[in-house]
Order: C-alpha cells, then structure tokens, then sequence
C-alpha cells in the first residue's frame, strides 16, 4: 500500500516538475517580448522623427537592406502589434499553466498525507 | 519563533540575492549611459573635418592606417534591426532620447533598490525580535470565545454596577442591568456570573431582609465601624437598610470589581511571567477568571482565603435551599468576591465567656479570645454554624478598616461587620467564635475605597452614595447603642 502510494506520489512529483518548468519557460517568453516591445516603441518613435532625407535599412542577416521609410514604419507597427498579440497569448497560457501547477501542488500534498500515513501503519505494523 | 527565524533568513538571502543582480544591472546602466555621454561628445566634433587619419582594426589583433570620411554620415541602429541613415546632429538628438530612456530605467531601479533595502531592515528587524536580542515584545492577547453569544452583554451589565452606589434602589439596579446590556466589554467571565447574580441577588434580598429582623433583635455595635468604613469603597458594600437594593447591587458588584481585578492581576501576573528565551518575549493577556486569593486577617494571625465567586454562588443558591439555616458549609464560605464578603467569613462577633461580643475590627488580632483561631478548622466549623451573618456592610479596605481599628476603643463596641447573608459564607481557616449572631442591624453604611482597579464612575457614585448613607447610618447607630446597652 505505501509503495503504490509512493509510485504514484513519485509521478505526481515529476508531473509538477513538468509544469514548473512550463510555467519558466512561458515565463521567459514572454519577458522577451516585452523587451522587443519597448524596442520596437523606441524605433517607432524614431522613426517618426527622421525626415525624407535620410535612408532606412533593414538588416536582414549579414545585409543592410534598403528599406523605405514608410514601409518601414508601417512593417514596425505590424511588428508592435504582433508582439502584443503574442504577449496576450503567452499570458493567458501562463495563468492555464500557474492553475495547472495549483491543483498539481495540492495533489501532492494529499498524497504526501496519504504516503505518510501508509508509512505509519506500515509502521505500526511491523 | 524558529520557523519565522528560519523564514527570515531565506528570506535575506533571496533578498541579498535580489540585491546582487540589481547592482548588476545598475552597474551596467550607469556603464551605457556613461558610453553615451562619450558618444555625444564624440559627435560633437566628427564633423568638424572631411576626414581622420586613423588606425583601422583589422581583426582583434591587427591595425591598418586609415582615412575616416563622409563624417556627417551616420547610420544609426534604431532598434530591431533597423537602421537610419543620419547626419551627426541628428544622430545626436537620438542618443538624446536613448539617454532619457536610460535614465529613467536607471531610476527605476534605483527605486527598487530602495525597496529592497527596506525589506531587508524589516527582516533585520524581524531577525533581532526573533532573536530576542532587541526591545521588541510580542504581546498577544487570546481571546476566548465568550462561552455564550450574550458574553457582552453580560459584561457590560458587570461593570455598570460598579459605577453607581449600592444605595440606589431597586429601580437603579435594573436600570444599571438595562445599561450593562448595553456595553461591551471584552471580559467574558462575567457572563456567567451576570445570570447567577440575579438569582443571587434575589437570594441576598430575601436572606437580607430575614437577617435584618434578626439582627435588629440582637443588637449589634458597629456604629464605629460603620462611620469609619465610609470611605470605604461602597460598591463592595451592602447597607443593611438597604438590604434590599444593596444586596440586589451586591452580587453584580462583586463579580465586577473581581473580574476587574482579576484579569488586572492575570495580566499583571502573566506579563512577569511571559520572558521566553528563544521565542519572542510575549506578553499574554488573558482575562481570566482567576480564583482570588485573598488573605484577611481574621484574627490572630489567621487568615483566609477565599475562592471565586461561583462558590459563592452556589453557596448561596444553597443556602437558599436550606431556608437560612446556619448549616453552611464550611467551604463555600471561602468564596470572597468583594470586600463585603470578607465580613462574611470574619466574624464580628466574638464569643467571650459564652456571650457574643462584636468584635472591634477583623483587623485585630484576638490572641486572648478563644472564639479567635488561626486556622483551626475544628472550631471554625463550629463557629460557622453558630454565626449569624445579618448584614453585610462589609469595608473593603483593610488598610481602612486597620486605621479604623485603631480608633476604636475598648470602651466602643467592638465594631461588628454583618457578615454577609450565610449564602456567601465559607469557613476560612481561622475559627471564629460567635456568640451573637452577627448583630449586623446597623447597615454598613460605609464605604471603603474600592480596592480594585476603579472606574471613575463608580468613585463618583460612591462618593454620593456616601453622601447618602450617612443619613441611615444616625439611626443604625442609635439602634446599635441601644443594643449595646441593652447587652451591657
């Protein structure tokens, strides 16, 4: 009886390590984007202040492309949008994942519980 | 404590930890916006010529003479992988808006750090309390669950008795219970006494009321007494003219300045008490129903203690039953809850040479009396039975009633205190022979300052109660003296 407990609070325990480490990742994700987010503002910003004059290249890998200004604002507002799409979907699947991590915990507990008093009938058995 | 000690230390360490990558990043913060202040400057003077000789890296280990042209032209990294071409002033009015950008992360951070190190003092601070080390108390008070949902009302109806004067009559009594519904207080012991002390004080009326005709009969002298123990506190006194109304007042009285009293010394006792080594020093207070110890010195060197004053109660309840016999038990006499109840269990009335005496004052100590023993509960038993406690007036204080003593003299009859309606009776220790039943016809007029913790309030009333019982006290002492003279 304690062993099957203990199987089964072993996998419990592996299944909520699974999900913590979702949960980090998602985490870090997302940080990411955030800071492409603020990037992205900075150049919109800039962008808005460069007149005609002045060129805009895009580095795609090793090469400066020619871009034009106006596509290129507009490509970084789609780009802004994009990001905050993202952010929106990795944040709801964080919230999925952190209740997922809740109920996981408090299995675990319950089961510790049971482990422990397996353990000690076990005990008071032998 | 230990957990919370243990919380604290992890919780400095993630704190200290926190603090690290925080330098970190200001440290690099303050390094990019240093990078830019020498950029800026840079571009200040790149324009000035066509063109710089200068030594171009080849690699990371090799130089080439070089020639820098088109300085005015710059193209500048946006973000994102985009690029901008820009002339130098331009380029500058962006590093102008990256400087802004970076100063404000720059105080962000700042402030955050200021979080921190608050959060760290806290933790200090929680580290030297769990410690022990610093000045800090933890004082912690459980409240009981009143055992009744009517606990405050039943508290409230414990305190206000002792804000009026015994003297006021039955009306008051119920207006007092009608206020005391009213309040709140967080003592919850008296609940349970609020709902025996009406049964109690329509017990005491009863007995009292016997008493008196009784009393009046045997003629006791206690005018002395009686005039000196006005001082005394006369929310623990019951006048015997009064009966009635003081002995209705009586038991809500006691119960109050007893429960006053009590979680007073509860707490007083439990805050010497409470110095824990390891955990945090805690002061717990409790209001708690404590039995009262108290000592009377009831004769030669006797004295008596009484319990609290559910025994009392029962004895009272008790006696009831038995119809004011004298057969109370020696026991549940020990319950003193006010100063009246001292009276009960010391008996004013000696018994010299087969004849009841009253006795000058429980203070004194009546080495040449037989009727007076030091615990010896042989005769007090005896004695008990024999004792007939009229009335009650009863001076709190000893400290007063000690002073009084003192001016009485031999020639005065010895001041006898009606004891207490025999329901509160309880043996005490020292014996006490009556010969006379307490002779307690003289209401006890006087009042002693409360000895308990006072309310102003019931100083107040006392003082007019005061006022008023020295009108009844003239005839008392006029019936006392005729008995006196009648027994002399």
């Amino acid at each position: 009886m304690a062993e099957l407990i203990q199987k089964k609070l072993k996998f419990e325990v592996e299944k909520y390590t699974q999900m913590q480490k979702d949960v980090s990742k998602s985490m870090s994700a997302r940080q990411k984007l955030e800071t492409q987010l603020t990037e992205n503002n900075i150049v919109k910003e800039e962008l808005d202040l460069l007149d005609s004059t002045n060129t805009v290249y895009k580095l795609i890998g090793p090469v400066l492309v020619k871009q034009d200004p106006d596509e290129a604002k507009a490509t970084v507002s789609k780009r802004l949008d994009y990001i905050n799409g993202e952010i929106q979907r990795y944040e709801m699947l964080l919230k999925d994942l952190e209740k997922k991590s809740d109920q996981q915990r408090e299995l675990l507990a319950s089961l510790q519980q049971e482990f422990q008093k397996a353990q000690g009938l076990a005990v008071g058995k032998a | 404590m230990a957990a919370s000690g243990q919380l604290n230390i992890d919780d400095l360490a993630g704190v200290v930890r926190l603090r690290e990558e925080h330098k970190k990043v200001t440290v690099d913060t303050k390094k990019l916006s240093d990078d830019y202040e020498a950029l800026n400057e840079r571009l200040e003077t790149l324009p000035d010529q066509l063109s710089y000789d200068v030594m171009v890296p080849f690699g990371p280990l090799a130089f080439m003479p070089g020639k820098l042209v088109h300085t005015n032209e710059l193209t500048v990294l946006l973000g994102d992988n985009w690029f901008a071409k820009c002339s130098a002033k331009q380029a500058q009015k962006i590093i102008g808006h990256r400087m802004e950008h970076v100063k404000g992360e720059l105080d962000a951070l700042s402030k955050t750090l200021k979080n921190f190190e608050a959060r760290v003092g806290f933790a200090k601070d929680l580290e030297s309390i769990s410690a022990n080390q610093g000045d800090y108390v933890d004082i912690r008070e459980d409240m009981k669950c009143s055992d009744t949902p009517t606990t405050k009302v039943r508290q409230r109806i414990a305190h206000k008795p002792n804000s009026k004067p015994k003297l006021d009559a039955i009306l008051d009594v119920k207006e007092e219970d009608e206020e005391i519904d009213e309040d709140d207080t967080a003592e919850g012991s008296r609940k349970g006494i609020l709902s025996e002390e009406e049964l109690w004080a329509r017990l005491d009326e009863l007995e009292k009321l016997e008493k008196l005709e009784e009393e009046q009969d045997r003629l006791s002298d206690n005018p002395d007494i009686n005039g000196e123990d006005t001082s005394s506190s006369s929310s623990e006194e019951e006048k015997e003219g009064e009966a009635v109304n003081g002995v209705s007042l009586k038991p809500s009285w006691s119960s109050v300045p007893n429960s006053i009293a009590l979680p007073v010394i509860d707490r007083k006792e439990e805050e010497d008490e409470e110095k824990e080594g390891d955990c945090l020093p805690t002061i717990f207070f409790s209001h708690t129903v404590e039995p009262k110890k108290v000592r009377i010195n009831t004769g030669k060197n006797t004295t008596l203690k009484f319990s609290e004053r559910k025994e009392q109660k029962e004895h009272i309840k008790r006696k009831k039953k038995n119809g004011h016999t004298n057969g109370h038990s020696h026991h549940e006499l020990h319950k003193i809850t006010t100063p009246a109840d001292i009276y009960r269990y010391v008996s004013f009335v000696d018994v010299r040479n087969g004849e009841p005496v009253p006795r000058k004052s429980i203070l004194k100590s009546r080495s040449r009396e037989n009727s007076v023993c030091s615990d010896t509960s042989e005769s007090s038993t005896a004695d008990f039975e024999e004792r007939r406690v009229m009335g009650r007036s009863f001076s709190h204080d000893e400290a007063t009633y000690s002073d009084t003593s003192d001016g009485i003299t031999e020639e005065d009859s010895p001041t006898t205190i009606p004891l207490h309606p025999p329901s509160r009776f309880e043996a005490f220790s020292g014996t006490v022979i009556e010969k006379d039943p307490m002779p307690s016809a003289v209401p006890h007029l006087t009042i002693a300052p409360p000895a308990l913790p006072t309310i102003p309030e019931r100083k107040q009333e006392e003082v007019a109660t005061d006022v008023a019982l020295p009108q009844q006290i003239p005839k008392k002492v006029s019936k006392f003296k005729a008995a006196r003279l009648q027994q002399k």
